[in-house]
């Protein structure tokens, strides 16, 4: 059985399938057309014999499906997954996460200050136009929001008193009578 | 039959084509011209999605606005109700927007749930502001979720409701659970939500109080942006694009996977922010101090404790969750006081789970039949 080759492997291939490929191009460029010959045979066989054949080579040391795209993509697909499982190692250490913390950290250095500076300046322009800055309006969302609040304090209270009502049994009316 | 070799492919084409020896063989002339026919639609639906980029109808099984607090909305969808008790579903907070849920027809959990006929309210938690700054997890559990399950109840006119959490919607309403025993709640369902903050993985390295100030981030910034969350989940897997890009030029001949991808893809980038003091205390109580795990928390004055939940207990995993990987999932099956209690691990991802067409095949299937021989 057909040992299956690791991501490398076939990169590997692919590589050397492209150098191969790329000197058969040089070689065939450099010859010049015998007297006689079809220019249009001359032009595109052997092209087309040296690259099949390159990858015949390249694909009977790999197991393949019979397409040739679908064999393409499961070594891209392997690829990724190669740099993937790769960078997961390497984002999974304490080293990363200093270092992203570091990086934050003085991420967060600059932009502490320079945040403040550009909130003071737009609230102090909307303030010179007239206009409410976003702090004022998210005061007054945030004052909604409460009201809301209280609203439903007051539905629920309402509720509560509602039910008590209801399962308070009636005193019978004034002369017995009923309508 | 074996299967044929690339490699002798390429020798039948080469020794029939350019030697003379006889013509191309049917099938293989078939393969190449399927192939380019797919290309070509390929190029078609390619400059389809550039120069027409269409807004894809997500969000489409029939509901209605049953009550709202703030930027939060319940929703009531539209279904035969052939179970008497209603499901509560509380997705995640901030992040992403819920349509993932409903992404499509034929490939909505909403939608199937209400096919199997159950009365699914949906709270979707709303996009927040600077206004929404000091919402805390502690409001949610303690003022927004008892309200919610209360309207649940109401609307449905029912006695008992299931309450089905995603993500970080399921340690959230766990705790609602745990901390208000008096809430008639007849099932628990757990889908990808982790419980075991000490086995959270990536997230949880990064989030680790020796090399995150969540108290100096949330105090400089206000809150986390959209787009700092986008940059957090974009680093977890940052392979994620590229893999996405490539699977989608494979199938973009397929019609049908270009609508799925647009509708993923329009909902994959629009991240929501979180407000800071939520962010401050979910990364605190529940990152770095594991505190819900450990039973530390209170909220609302109430103690919240996983093992003074005893409802029937479904809990779903993923196999390859990067977010909240199974085994921090499956730590609340060891918590709980419940006697019925279920774990599954499924295939996929933490996206895997809720949309897709694995997840209509392995996971919606599952939570539908354990919820319905449950209600």
């Amino acid at each position: 059985m057909t040992e299956i080759p690791s991501s490398q492997q076939l990169f590997e291939l692919w590589k050397k399938q492209l150098e191969e490929g790329a000197a058969s191009w040089t070689q065939l460029l450099a010859k010049t057309p015998a007297p006689g010959a079809d220019p249009a045979g001359f032009w595109w066989k052997p092209m087309f014999e040296g690259g099949l054949a390159q990858w015949a080579r390249l694909f009977a040391q790999t197991p393949v499906t019979p397409d040739l795209m679908t064999q393409w993509k499961q070594f891209l697909d392997q690829s990724i997954e190669a740099w993937s499982k790769a960078l997961s190692q390497a984002m999974n250490t304490d080293a990363f996460a200093q270092m992203m913390g570091k990086t934050l950290d003085q991420w967060l250095s600059a932009q502490g200050p320079a945040k403040r500076a550009a909130d003071q300046a737009v609230e102090t322009g909307l303030q010179a136009l007239n206009l409410p800055s976003r702090t004022q309006v998210a005061s007054v969302a945030k004052q909604i929001v409460e009201l809301e609040e209280r609203l439903e304090h007051l539905e629920d209270a309402i509720a509560a008193l509602g039910r008590r009502l209801e399962s308070t049994p009636r005193p019978p009316a004034a002369g017995g009578t009923t309508r | 039959m074996a299967q044929e070799r690339f490699a002798d492919v390429v020798e039948r084409f080469a020794h029939g084509y350019l030697s003379g020896e006889g013509p191309v063989p049917v099938e293989v002339m078939k393969q190449w011209q399927d192939e380019f026919q797919r290309n070509l639609k390929r190029v078609q639906n390619l400059t389809e999605m550039v120069v027409h980029p269409t807004n894809p109808p997500v969000g489409q099984t029939p509901r209605e606005e049953v009550y709202k607090r703030n930027k939060a909305r319940l929703y009531r969808y539209a279904s035969r109700r052939s179970h008497p008790t209603p499901v509560l579903f509380v997705p995640n907070l901030g992040i992403s927007r819920p349509y993932i849920f409903d992404l499509l027809p034929g490939g909505s959990f909403v939608e199937h749930m209400t096919k199997e006929g159950f009365d699914f309210f949906l709270l979707d938690w709303g996009v927040f502001g600077p206004e929404d700054n000091e919402l805390s997890v502690e409001e949610c559990v303690s003022k927004i979720l008892p309200r919610m399950a209360r309207k649940v109840l109401e609307v449905s006119g029912a006695r008992e409701l299931s309450i089905l959490g995603y993500c970080m919607g399921a340690p959230i309403s766990a705790s609602f659970v745990a901390a208000y025993p008096e809430t008639p709640v007849r099932n628990f369902i757990n889908m990808a939500g982790p419980f075991d903050f000490s086995k959270v993985g990536l997230f949880g390295l990064w989030l680790d109080k020796k090399y995150f100030n969540v108290d100096r981030f949330v105090d400089t910034l206000g809150a986390v942006p959209a787009d700092l969350v986008k940059a957090g989940f974009k680093l977890i897997k940052p392979t994620m694009d590229l893999s996405t890009n490539l699977n989608l030029w494979w199938n973009l001949w397929n019609d049908k996977y270009v609508e799925g991808f647009n509708a993923l893809n329009k909902w994959a980038n629009e991240y929501v922010a979180f407000p800071g003091e939520f962010f401050r205390q979910w990364v605190r109580d529940f990152y770095q101090d594991n505190k819900l795990y450990r039973g530390e928390l209170v909220f609302g004055g109430r103690p919240v404790r996983l093992e003074a939940i005893t409802c029937p207990l479904f809990v779903v995993g993923a196999k390859e969750d990067y977010i909240a990987p199974p085994a921090c999932v499956r730590a609340l099956v060891d918590v709980v006081a419940s006697r019925d209690k279920q774990y599954v691990e499924l295939p996929g991802g933490h996206i895997s789970l809720i949309a897709g067409r694995g997840a209509s095949l392995h996971c919606w299937p599952q939570v539908s039949g354990w919820l319905a021989a449950h209600s």
